[in-house]
Order: structure tokens, then sequence, then C-alpha cells
């Protein structure tokens, strides 16, 4: 493996360029729309070079549109907003939930406990619309398509299993001992968790949220299906986007670029911690 | 008052006994070991009293006071663990003070210099856990332990994770340190070396019953049973099956080719079968025969310690280990030799029951 | 919390504070098991939609009708076409994605500093939204300025249409959940290849075995667990698939892409047959939820093997 032949070695170089190319173009070729005026994006053929421009993500920030057909609202700073109230509260309302639970789980071996942790993994798999569909028919009659609360609660499908299962691993790994030894110098059950248990599955807790709220703010179907036009985040704001008349390609383009960009940071600050993430605990990075 | 005191303490995991009705008292100022093979139920003791399991019968009481139920931070225990359990994310100072801490105590900072010069790691009270030594977490843990002088001190084989040297040295500091409070200490090992150099009793813990609880002499020299006899002694007690006979009001073993006395007639029930029990360094090679003499051949010779291990062999096949000085040895491997032992020397168990069966001329117990 | 502070003050009298000790992990999971109602109670619910007609521009015609919507799939060509869309687009995805996967985790495989940067630079459309991946693809494949619409031009494709011709449809929508959802079996399947021992490759490479035997019969079976396990990942999520035909075509050109949960949305909220969508949606979760049985009894060995490991 060390000694690789020469046709081994380009054969690797072109496949890797391949790989990397069909990747990474479509975001680097969105991101070049972003900066284009409707012309430049309609030249046949597309040219590489061009002047850029910010007027599309000053439309977007504005909410101001000026198109052929006349001035056009829009509200996609607001799905912006949404998406970071959502996806931050339902990780908060989740790490609330899920950490202790977590604990109880790892610590303390009872039936009740593996019900819950193996009923909330396997929902994590079942189709989401068999929750969502019901639920819609009673949303709005209960007013809580139109509140935050209600779509953060709906979310905690998606960032409970994760945070459970990872932050339950950590916990597992920290020996009891520990926290007895602490119990024993004079510290309550509640000061040993606080101050022991989870300050040491620290790193758990950090990357089990960072992923939940990657998934919470590239969740689709859940805000479609229960959120009130006014609590939509983004994947569902930029939809709408599209099909809007009247609006132009590097709008759109600009759209996507800011929807994205928060999880691509994101992912790229907690990229540590991604492996276990994605596999719910079961694979260590 | 008592230190500590376990009264028919039982706790049941599915269908084992992991502790069977044990009965134990520490006095404050005592060290006792527990000692026992693995699985035998020291350490769910420990964790018992600490009250991380609670017992499902019997009572265990601190200072005369019950403390079954109660919250682990109210027991006024403290407890070295065998993996150390150093809090990973606080300086060796931290970990030490926690407990004042959490009492509030003001002087904690003296009395943590106090602890840590007795114990030698003042210069790395500043290091985190990672950063020490094997040798240097067990003192930091010892430390805490120690540090609230605490009614009752539990240490969970505290020397099993250092290596051979640092375990010598602490064999002999561990003693004057654990004696300097008034704490009643209860020290769990597997080595029986170790629990006869640090404890002034040791109780010896089999199959979750406390076998016998003694001195450490007295149960070298008078085990309750052969379990016991077989636990102390490296290498382990040499044991023979026997029905002895009487002649002349005196006690015979007929074992391997010889005639042993045992001694008085009258002393025990003859015709029930025995366990014989000989320690290795209290058999005698020679080479001249003798109706007390069983003959042998010496399969092979070891050095063991400071001491020669020969593996014996008898007529009937039947294989005993004898540990000499070497400088007294004057024997090759495939020798032909006899083996004796005194009269003094032998210890009878009851074969059913397992338990040591006295001889009247028995030297009495040291 | 002030719960919790009644345990404790309790928990300080000694004894009688045993059985409320024991309550304590009750209480801590108690938050999560009102999460698993708040889903069991819809799942439930679902259930029995599905055993009723139940649509909701017909409110007074609603009752139950035993298991007839699921009769009615029998001779319903649209039940068909969803069920063989749903496990053509799952099959193609799934394998393509594995194979493609698999490879660049060989290739990546040593981990050197490019290496780690590619792996970690490849898992960027994995944290792209699905929904806007789609958009953004339907930006490079739009008819008039789409960049992938003049590439294929170049090479005599002049009237390709991708999403909206129904010959190509299904095609441009693997395209898209391969292109998002490949470095995920990527990822893990290079954290196993990186986990795997060493002293068989440094065995077969001393002995001089060839490198097709090393793959076959030592890299493969060694890495099974992690190739087992993405997979089944992979085959729930796309089985499943909703957010990327939704947001590319709806389920169209005509029915070309009715997977189940597009045709269940779409039964629900265009055609307001809430007991025929929900039916279809229980035939899914029976589907999913064999899989899913299978999946975490690998998944709980996976992990239980990453744990022994720490």
């Amino acid at each position: 493996m060390e000694h690789e032949s020469l046709a081994g070695r380009i054969f690797r170089g072109v496949a890797l360029t391949l790989i990397l190319v069909f990747f990474m173009f479509p975001i680097a070729w969105i991101l070049l729309m972003s900066f284009q005026t409707n012309e430049q994006i309609l030249r046949i053929p597309p040219r590489l070079l061009f002047e850029p421009t910010l007027a599309n993500y000053e439309a977007l920030i504005s909410g101001q549109l000026h198109t052929a057909a006349g001035n056009l609202e829009i509200t996609f700073m607001r799905n912006l907003w949404n998406s970071l109230v959502l996806s931050s509260g339902a990780v908060a309302l989740a790490l609330l939930l899920g950490v202790p639970a977590a604990y109880a789980f790892a610590r303390f071996k009872f039936r009740l406990g593996e019900t819950i942790a193996f009923t909330l993994l396997s929902f994590r798999f079942a189709p989401p619309l068999l929750v969502l569909l019901p639920l819609s028919l009673y949303y709005q009659e209960l007013g809580l398509n139109d509140t935050y609360f209600g779509i953060v609660w709906v979310y905690q499908l998606i960032a409970l299993p994760l945070i459970l299962w990872i932050v339950r691993g950590y916990f597992e790994d920290i020996s009891p001992d520990i926290e007895h030894a602490y119990r024993l110098a004079g510290h309550s059950w509640r000061e040993a968790f606080t101050r022991i248990a989870v300050p040491l599955a620290g790193p758990g807790i950090a990357a089990a949220g960072l992923l939940s709220f990657i998934f919470c703010w590239n969740n689709f179907v859940f805000a479609l299906i229960l959120a009130s036009a006014d609590k939509q985040p983004v994947t569902v704001g930029a939809l709408a986007f599209v099909t809007a008349s009247g609006i132009q390609y590097g709008q759109i383009a600009a759209a996507i670029v800011l929807s994205v960009t928060p999880t691509l940071l994101l992912a790229l600050y907690a990229q540590r911690y991604l492996v276990e993430g994605l596999s719910l605990g079961a694979v260590k990075g | 008052m008592a230190g500590l005191e376990i009264k028919s303490v039982t706790k049941v995991f599915g269908a084992v006994r992991t502790a069977d009705s044990l009965s134990l008292v520490v006095e404050p100022g005592e060290i006792v070991a527990v000692f026992g093979p693995s699985g035998g139920g020291k350490t769910v003791l420990l964790r018992m009293i600490a009250g991380m399991f609670e017992p499902d019968e019997g009572d265990i009481l601190v200072g005369g006071r019950s403390i079954v139920g109660a919250l682990p931070e109210r027991r006024g225990i403290g407890m070295a663990f065998q993996n150390f359990a150093l809090f990973p994310h606080m300086t060796a100072r931290d970990n030490i003070a926690s407990g004042l801490r959490a009492k509030g105590r003001a002087d904690a900072a003296s009395r943590v210099q106090a602890i840590s010069r007795l114990l030698k790691i003042e210069h790395v009270l500043g290091h985190m856990p990672r950063e020490l030594s094997n040798g240097q977490k067990q003192r930091t843990a010892l430390a805490r332990a120690l540090i609230g002088n605490p009614d009752v001190l539990l240490l969970d084989d505290p020397l099993r994770n250092v290596d051979a040297k640092l375990r010598y040295e602490m064999r002999l500091e561990l003693p004057s340190l654990l004696r300097r409070g008034t704490a009643a200490v209860l020290y769990v090992t597997q080595d029986y070396r170790e629990a006869m150099a640090i404890a002034d009793r040791i109780a010896v813990l089999v199959g979750g019953r406390l076998e016998q609880i003694a001195s450490p002499d007295e149960i070298y020299l008078s085990p309750a049973s052969v379990a016991v006899a077989r636990l102390f002694g490296d290498p382990s007690i040499n044991l023979a099956e026997t029905t002895p006979l009487v002649e002349h009001g005196t006690l015979f073993a007929a074992i391997s080719g010889a005639r042993m006395p045992l001694g008085m007639a009258d002393t025990l029930p003859a015709d029930r079968p025995y366990w014989l029990g000989v320690r290795p360094e209290d058999l005698g090679i020679s080479f001249s025969a003798g109706e007390d003499a069983m003959p042998a051949r010496v399969l092979a010779i070891t050095p063991m310690h400071e001491k020669a291990v020969l593996l014996l062999r008898f007529e009937d096949g039947k294989e005993w280990l004898a540990a000499l000085r070497p400088d007294a040895l004057n024997v090759v491997a495939d020798d032909a030799v006899f083996v004796r032992f005194a009269q003094e020397a032998v210890q009878l168990f009851d074969r059913e029951t397992g338990l040591r069966v006295s001889l009247s001329h028995r030297r009495q117990a040291a | 919390m002030s719960m919790l502070q009644l345990l404790q003050a309790n928990a300080l009298v000694g004894r009688k504070a045993r059985p409320r000790g024991r309550a304590l992990p009750y209480l801590l999971s108690l938050p999560a098991l009102l999460v698993c109602v708040a889903i069991i109670v819809p799942f439930v619910a679902a259930a029995v939609y599905s055993l009723q007609r139940y649509r909701l521009n017909l409110p007074y015609l609603r009752g139950f009708i035993g298991i007839q919507n699921y009769v009615d799939f029998l001779t319903d060509p649209a039940f068909w076409n969803t069920l063989r869309i749903s496990l053509v687009y799952t099959a193609l995805t799934v394998v393509i994605e594995l194979l493609l996967g698999l490879g660049i985790a060989l290739l990546l495989r040593r981990p050197t500093r490019f290496h780690n940067a590619v792996s970690i630079v490849l898992l960027l459309p994995l944290m792209t939204a699905p929904a806007i991946a789609a958009l953004m693809w339907k930006l490079m494949t739009n008819p008039g300025f789409g960049i992938l619409s003049y590439l294929v031009g170049l090479f005599g494709l002049t009237d390709f249409k991708w999403a909206s011709d129904p010959s190509t449809a299904l095609f441009t929508v693997v395209l898209v959940d391969v292109w998002v959802y490949t470095p995920f079996i990527m990822i893990l399947l290079l954290a196993g290849l990186r986990s795997l021992p060493r002293q068989p490759f440094e065995a077969a490479a001393l002995d001089g075995v060839p490198a097709t035997f090393v793959f076959f019969r030592i890299t493969l079976p060694m890495l099974a667990p992690y190739i087992i396990t993405a997979s089944l990942f992979r085959l729930l999520d796309s089985i499943q698939q909703f957010d990327i035909i939704y947001a590319m075509t709806q389920g169209g050109p005509g029915d070309r892409l009715m997977v189940f949960q597009v045709q269940a949305y779409l039964e629900f909220f265009q055609y307001t047959n809430v007991g025929r969508s929900a039916a279809l949606l229980m035939i899914l979760w029976v589907i999913t939820n064999i899989l899913s049985n299978i999946f975490i009894k690998n998944w709980l060995r996976l992990r239980a093997r990453a744990h022994s490991q720490a």
C-alpha cells in the first residue's frame, strides 16, 4: 500500500478529482450564481468571469423585491429567523429533557428506560408523516401550528433520539465509581450529576447538541405540514420562493446560500463528532 | 462503641447470594482485611457499606447508628477505589479537597497540605489526574479518602493497579497511615500477603460467606476450614484424603506408603474421612527411609521467592510441593527421597464439612 | 425541578427514603416518556384512521370500514405504482451510494492530512438540507439557463429535460439523492476501515497475498458490520424519501415519482382522503419496522464494539 505504482497514483488522483468536482461543483456554482444578475445567469454560454453583484442579498435582506410586475414583499429573513428560533429552541428543550434521561438510562438499568430509549429509536425510522398527518388535524384547532413551541415540540422527534443515544454512550463510558467517590465526599446526587457526570460527558453533549441543531435546521417536512406561514423555516420558505412568480434566479441562489451557510459552518466546526452523530453513537470517529 | 458493625447482611443478585448473612465488627482504629477469591462478594460488601447498594436483609451500623437507607454522602465514610476513581477534570488538590469543601471547611488548604506531605504528593498537587503516575494517583485517592477523618474507611484493593515495587513500599507505609485516626478500616484485597502485612484481623470471604475472622497468625496456623487453608500460603497447602487408624491409642494416617502419627486417639473420632493438610515449608526431605516417611521422587526444582520449591511424586501418583531453603537443599531432580513432617504441622479438616478438627497436641496459636 | 428537591429532602431522613430513591430514574425519564406518548398517540390515531372511511371534505360519511382501504389497494394501479417506484428508487440509491461510498472510503483510507481534508469537505452535501439540495439541482438543471443542461448540450443532448421529462425524472432525483447521501456511507465506512486491526493486512502484505484476495477475503468481511449498518440506515431513509422528490417535482411528472410519503401527502392534502393516506403510511410503516428491527440489532452490535474500544 505504501509503494504505489505510477498507474495506481494516476488513477487515484483522477478519481479523487472527479469525486471532488461532483460533490463540490453544485455548492460552488450556486455560490457564484448568487452574485450574478438575472442577465448574467441567462447568458449562454455561461461565464466563470463576471462582475459580482450584491443586489440579490440586498433584496433578500431588505425584504423588498423589485420585479417587472411591481414590488414584492419577501419574508425570507423571517424564515431565517424562524429556523434559528425553532432549531435552537428544539435543541435546548431536547438537551433539557434528554440529558437527564440519558443519564438515567446509562446509570440505572430499568425496563421503562429501555422501552423509552428503543421506542424513540425505532420512531426515528418510522415514516414521519404517520405522526405528522394526524397531528395536523388537531394542530390548527389547538393553535399550536402558529406557535414556536408547537413546532419545537415535534422537532423532539428528530433531536431527542440523537441526544439520548449519543449522550447515553458518553455517560456509560464514565466509571460510576467516580460519581460514588464524589458522593462519599459529601455531595448530593444532583451535585454529582451536574459537577461530575455532565462536565465529563461535555464533549458528547456539545456534539449531540450541534448535530441536532443541524438536523432540525435541515428538516423540511415537519414544518411543511404543521407550521403556519408565519412560523415556517428556511427549508419551506426557500421552496415557496421558487414557485412565487417573478422571482429572479440569482435571488433563489442567494436564498439557498443563506440557508445552508449556518449548517455547513457548524458541520465544519463539529466535524470531529459527525461520524458518531450520524450513526447515532454506534461508530466513533 | 464499635466503629463499624455489620449484622447478618444478605444481598442476593438474581439467584446468587453475593452476601450470605455476613456479620463483622470493626473497632475504631482497627484494620480488618477482607480477603478472598474474586467473585467472593468483597466488593459488594464494601458497596453496601458505602451506600451504592442496599442489603436485602440485615443492618449496618456506624458508631452504633444504622446507616442502611441513608444517602452515601451522609454516611461518614471515606473510600479509596481500585481504579482510583479520581475526578479527571480536577487537579489533585481539588480532588483531595472535594470532601472538605462540600462540608464548608475553612481549613481545607492547610489540611490538604498536611495530608499530601504525609503521602509525599505535595509536588503534584497542581497536576491533573492524567498527568500523574499510577502511584501518585493511588496516593491522591488515599489522601482524598483519609482527609475527612471518616468514621469508616473503605479501601477497595487499593494496591491492585500499582507496580510491584510501589506495592511493597505501600504495604510498609499503609498500616501506620491508616492507624493515624480512629477510623474503622475495611481493606479489601485478593493478595493474602497484603492482608497479613496490613491488617489486625482478616475476614475471609468465600462464596458470599465469611469463613473465618481472626488475626493473620491464627488464620495461617489454624485455618477454620480447608477453603481458608488453601487460600493462605504460596505454594498452597498440601492436602491428602485420609481415614485415620487407631493403633495402641495413637492415631495414624496411612498416606502414600507411610504411616504418619497424628496424635492421641481420643481427640477425634476415627473411621471418618478427613483432609490432612501440611504446608510445603513444613515438609522435610531426606534420603533415609522409615515407617514415618513417604517415599517420593523429585520431579522438578524451581526457585520461588527466597525458597526452592520441589515437586514431589509419591508412589501412589499423588503430587505434593515442598518449599525448602536453597542452602539446605542437597537433592537434584529425579532423586528418590523420603518425605517427613512433624505431628504439629498437620492440620485436619472434616472431609464432609471442610471444617478444621483440632488435635490435642496442637501448639497454641501465637 | 421542585419534585426533585422534594425527593432529595425526603431522601435525607434515611431508611424511608429508599423507595423514593428508586423512583429517581423514572422521574428523570418522565419528560422523555411524554415525548414518546406524544409520538404514539398520533401513531395510534393513524392506525385507526386507516380502518375508517375518512374524508375531510365529506365528514358525514366517516365510519369504520375494516380493512377496506387496504383491500382497495390490491386492485389500485396507483398503489402498485407507488410500491414499485419506492422500491426502485430505494434499490437504485442504496446500491449506487454503497458502491460509490465504499470506493471513496477506500481511496481515502490512509489517514493523511489531504485525505482527511477531502473527507471533511465531502461531508458538506450531507449537511445541506435535502430540500435545499433539490433546489440547487433544480437551478442547475433548468432547461433555460441551467449549467448542467448547457453541459449535456455540448455533448449533443440538446433537449435533455431532467426532472420534467418522465423518462429522466427518476434518474435526476436519484442523482440528487446520491449527491446528498453518498458521503454518509463514505464517512461510516471510512471510520470502519480505519478502526480495523492492522495485523491481518500486514500479514497478508508480508505473504504477498494479491490485492483482490485481500479485499474480498479480509477487508470486506471485516467491514461487513459497518456496510450492513450503513446500508440499512440508508435503506430506511430512502424508502421514505420525501424532501428531495417533493421539492424537485412533487411526485411528477404525472405519477412518475409517486413514492410512498409523497403519495400519502397528496392523498391527504389534495384529495383530503385521510383514511387512504393513513393506510398507505401504515403499509410503509410495516416495511420500515421490519427493516429497523434488523437495523437496531446490527447497530447495537456496532455500538457495543465502539464502547469496548473506548
